[in-house]
């Protein structure tokens, strides 16, 4: 009977030993616990024969019954099946004896021999299953090792394919912000190209109208010297004439006299401003010749916006012009060509009073026309800015003001050369000008030049 | 008194005629024209020890410059008083022209008061 209990209790601490390794539902570990209680019990009544014997000889069957019922019929322990078989010749042996022994105790006597020899290979079977089992659960232990190992490579293999998403990701998302450089890059060249372009166009340009200007200048050096001289002569003959008698073919030639004479006036009037023209566009090539010397900006920025004040109060159609000097006193002299730059102070400002002139004509009354001229030193460069609050620059417009003989003035007004000069100008100092403009509100020339 | 200006333009001629018409034809002032610095050269050195006391050339020709003309004249003929009249009022030309000996640089469109003015001094010093 004790070997019975002992059977169920190793089944059992066997199977609560195993459940550390496999996860067992609740339920099982209950069974376990109050099967070892119960069979410790059954050993302990065995020990001290406590009667009636009979009924926990029987209970200790029911309970190996039980245990190996259990094993053979829960999913969960299907794998021990091997180990549920091993103790089942011997219980049977056992069983059969208990059976005898308590039916007939005479015939036990004749059959015990039998028995015996029955517990014997019961025995053999049992060492055979269990070292059986033990293979079984050594093939499956390995099993398992090697399926964790796969599982464990797999991990890895996610875990490196995971890596390396992340670094292409990154890798991707620094291409694409490195393609975003290179795009702005690019924009920047290209608006930098067409900046070049425009700048060798206007360059061309410039340098087409000074040869114009050379191959014009003499030519139309005689119309205006022989044209001076014909109004010379005209005023001796018209000292001579009266010495001649009165006829009507004198009246009539005094008459023609008189159309030559306002005829070469008209020639002389427009001859120099031809002239005037051709000095303009001669300007252009003026680069280069001149020296640059030390100047104070501010000083001649003074002077020459008095004098563009003046000079425009003094000609046809002035206008009411507030002029704002916001000069930076901590500027140091600049090298310049002060005869070149003085020019483009005039340019700037006279432009800036014909703006502002038009917007006088159409804006209403509390327009106050003013115009700001800035300088600032800038570290390695010098900024001068004209400002003016007159109409502004159409977009279509703003490109060409800078081209040669591009004008929006009416008839005789202008040559359209003002700017184009200007330009020329500070190029010839290494500066650049740029226009900003909202129109309706403001025009702005900047130039910066650099200070060396 | 006898001047000779040197400009390869043919109608430069007429104008200095008619400009000093008056001088001329008061026979107080005597106006020989060349049309280059060649020509200008062969006219002073034909006439043995030139009458010509004033040159006034232009500097850009084809050929001889007025340049040129001047130190050669200068070399030769360092009596006679040059000045130069260019187009390119320039401070290069300026220079080169005064340290060669020039007495005078116009530029043009000739500036006839002035001219007048420079050669009423010759007359009344004569």
């Amino acid at each position: 009977m004790i070997l019975i209990n002992l059977i169920s209790l190793s089944l059992l601490y066997y199977l609560k030993k195993s459940s550390g390794a496999r996860e067992f539902p609740e339920h099982l570990h209950r069974y376990f616990k109050y099967g070892m209680i119960a069979a410790g019990v059954l050993i302990a009544l065995g020990i001290v024969h406590a009667p009636p014997e009979i009924l926990f000889e029987l209970l200790s069957f029911v309970l190996v019954g039980a245990v190996v019922y259990l094993m053979l019929n829960t999913p969960e322990l299907s794998y021990l099946k091997t180990l549920a078989i091993t103790p089942l010749p011997i219980i049977g042996v056992r069983l059969l004896e208990y059976v005898i022994k308590t039916l007939s105790p005479a015939i036990f006597d004749i059959v015990e021999n039998y028995l015996d020899a029955a517990g014997v290979f019961a025995f053999i079977w049992a060492v055979t299953m269990w070292l059986n089992h033990r293979k079984q659960m050594k093939e499956i232990e390995i099993e398992r090792i090697i399926t964790k190992e796969q599982e464990r490579q797999l991990r890895t293999t996610e875990e490196q394919k995971n890596q390396l998403e992340t670094l292409v990701a990154e890798r991707t998302k620094e291409i694409l912000s490195q393609k975003e450089e290179l795009q702005y890059a690019l924009d920047h060249l290209r608006s930098t190209q067409e900046q070049l372009i425009q700048q060798e166009k206007l360059a061309s340009l410039g340098q087409l109208t000074a040869g114009i200007a050379h191959e014009i200048k003499n030519p139309l050096n005689f119309v205006n010297n022989f044209s001076e001289l014909s109004v010379d002569f005209l005023q001796e003959i018209s000292e001579e004439m009266p010495k001649i008698p009165d006829s009507p073919e004198k009246e009539n030639i005094l008459d023609l006299l008189e159309n030559v004479k306002s005829n070469l006036g008209k020639i002389r009037h427009h001859g120099s401003r031809a002239d005037s023209i051709v000095r303009s566009m001669l300007m252009h090539s003026r680069g280069g010749s001149g020296t640059m010397d030390p100047t104070d900006l501010n000083a001649l920025i003074r002077e020459y916006s008095n004098l563009a004040f003046h000079g425009m109060r003094a000609n046809p159609n002035p206008i009411n012009v507030d002029i704002q000097l916001s000069l930076d006193e901590t500027l140091p002299k600049v090298k310049l060509n002060a005869e070149d730059f003085s020019r483009v102070i005039l340019n700037l400002l006279k432009n800036a009073f014909d703006a502002m002139r038009d917007k006088l004509a159409t804006a209403g009354s509390d327009y106050k026309a003013r115009v700001e001229v800035r300088t600032q030193d800038l570290g390695d460069k010098v900024l001068v800015e004209v400002e003016d609050n007159g109409p502004g620059v159409p977009d279509h417009i703003k490109d060409k003001l800078l081209m040669p003989f591009f004008t929006t003035k009416k008839g005789t007004e202008g040559t359209g050369l003002g700017l184009s000069i200007t330009h020329d100008i500070v190029n010839s100092h290494e500066g650049t000008l740029e226009i900003s403009t909202e129109e309706g509100k403001f025009t702005r020339f900047t130039i910066l030049l650099p200070k060396r | 008194m006898k001047i000779l200006i040197v400009d390869d333009e043919q109608d430069v001629e007429i104008m200095f005629l008619q400009k000093f018409r008056k001088e001329i034809k008061s026979k107080r002032l005597e106006v020989s024209f060349a049309f280059s610095g060649e020509q200008a050269l062969a006219m002073l050195g034909n006439s043995g020890s030139p009458d010509v006391v004033y040159v006034f050339s232009d500097i850009n020709m084809p050929g001889m410059s007025g340049l040129e003309l001047l130190s050669a004249i200068k070399s030769r003929f360092p009596h006679i008083l040059v000045s130069m009249i260019s187009a390119y009022g320039d401070r290069d030309n300026y220079n080169r022209a005064i340290s060669s000996g020039a007495k005078g640089f116009f530029t043009k469109p000739v500036d006839f008061d002035s001219l007048k003015i420079e050669i009423a001094e010759l007359l009344t010093n004569q």
